[in-house]
């Protein structure tokens, strides 16, 4: 396990090197991250909790293929 | 493909065995904390609310506050329990006279259920009956009353942590010290280096790998510290010890909030995975070599 995990690991412009798994789990770390912080500051101000949504899957996105 | 398909086999009474203890539970409780769900009450069936509970859990002042508690609980009695582990492991690394009766002694607070710690300390610690009021007033004029006193409630939450779990740190760390090479050591000795240099560049980064692995593991259990807690101050006096275990156990069982309970279940779920994953990144994550 540990040899696949070193031969798909990758570096990116994470800080440090990461199969996809890592990079699906920190996307999924900062969703939530980014949803907790918009229920809290943003959503009072009328800006729904998708848009926070929309932006973690865009940000996903570009942390799986290039992170 | 048929040594593969044995593997799978071999493996499958275990991946039952986790999905049904472990990952089931986990989606289960997810799933109950996107309901409104009060089994006694009126309406006993679970309502879907979408992220209502999350929402709630984000502005609920109790919660936060019991958030703050427990990471200065979880701070102070993980690195105290660190280094006293690590002092006692080096302590019993050498030969001493009753080495073996103190090494028994030290590890018995460790098999005991974590309610009888929490009995053993409410007895220890009540004004009048209790030894450690009694003698701090004898010896210095110290007045301990865990009940009125947030500072001395929150202090003794901790040192009862500390009593509890240094043992494992100190079993992990000497099964990681004695499986050391002595070789560099040695080498160390003969470049003359002090005592500083060898635990900073020898001992140190040797052991890292067991020192944390028990710091994840202490850090995960101090996070749901329930029953000791419960039963030595119920959480008190005020909030001053409410740590978020005992706050899910009392949203949960006496209000028989489910849904809201899972929320905040999930939410410390979330911060520990997310505290040990920094922790790792920040010690032996492989660097990225272009960063």
């Amino acid at each position: 396990m540990s040899d696949k995990t070193e031969n798909t690991a990758k570096s990116g412009f994470l800080p440090i090197e990461t199969n996809w798994f890592d990079r699906l789990f920190i996307s999924v770390v900062i969703w939530v991250a980014l949803s907790l912080f918009w229920m809290r500051f943003i959503e009072p101000l009328g800006l729904s909790v998708w848009i926070a949504a929309a932006i973690s899957v865009a940000l996903g996105a570009h942390i799986i293929r290039k992170g | 493909m048929q040594s593969k398909k044995l593997g799978w086999l071999l493996l499958s009474p275990t991946l039952f065995i986790l999905g049904l203890f472990g990952i089931f539970p986990f989606i289960y409780v997810v799933w109950v904390s996107f309901h409104e769900w009060n089994p006694f009450a009126a309406n006993p069936e679970k309502l879907f609310n979408w992220a209502e509970n999350y929402r709630k859990v984000v502005f609920d002042a109790q919660f936060l506050a019991s958030l703050g508690v427990t990471l200065a609980f979880v701070f102070f009695a993980v690195v105290s329990e660190v280094v006293i582990g690590y002092l006692l492991a080096q302590a019993f690394m050498k030969n001493f006279p009753g080495k073996s009766f103190f090494r028994t002694i030290h590890t018995l607070p460790l098999i005991m259920a974590p309610i009888i710690v929490g009995s053993i300390w409410k007895l220890m610690t009540t004004p009048s009956i209790g030894i450690i009021p009694n003698l701090l007033d004898t010896w210095f004029g110290i007045d301990l009353n865990i009940g009125q006193s947030a500072l001395a409630a929150f202090s003794i939450t901790v040192i009862m942590d500390i009593w509890h779990w240094t043992p494992l740190v100190t079993l992990s760390l000497i099964a990681a010290l004695v499986s050391l090479p002595s070789d560099p050591f040695e080498q160390a000795q003969i470049d003359g280096a002090n005592k500083r240099q060898v635990f900073w560049h020898i001992t140190l980064p040797m052991i890292r790998p067991a020192l944390i692995a028990t710091v994840f593991i202490r850090l995960m259990d101090a996070m749901r510290t329930v029953d000791e807690v419960l039963m030595l101050t119920g959480g008190g006096p005020g909030s001053a010890t409410r740590y978020v275990g005992v706050h899910i156990y009392k949203e949960v069982f006496p209000r028989t909030n489910y849904g809201y309970g899972s929320a905040i279940s999930v939410i410390v779920l979330y911060l520990s995975i997310v505290i040990c994953w920094l922790l790792y990144v920040s010690l032996i994550a492989p660097r990225n070599k272009k960063g």
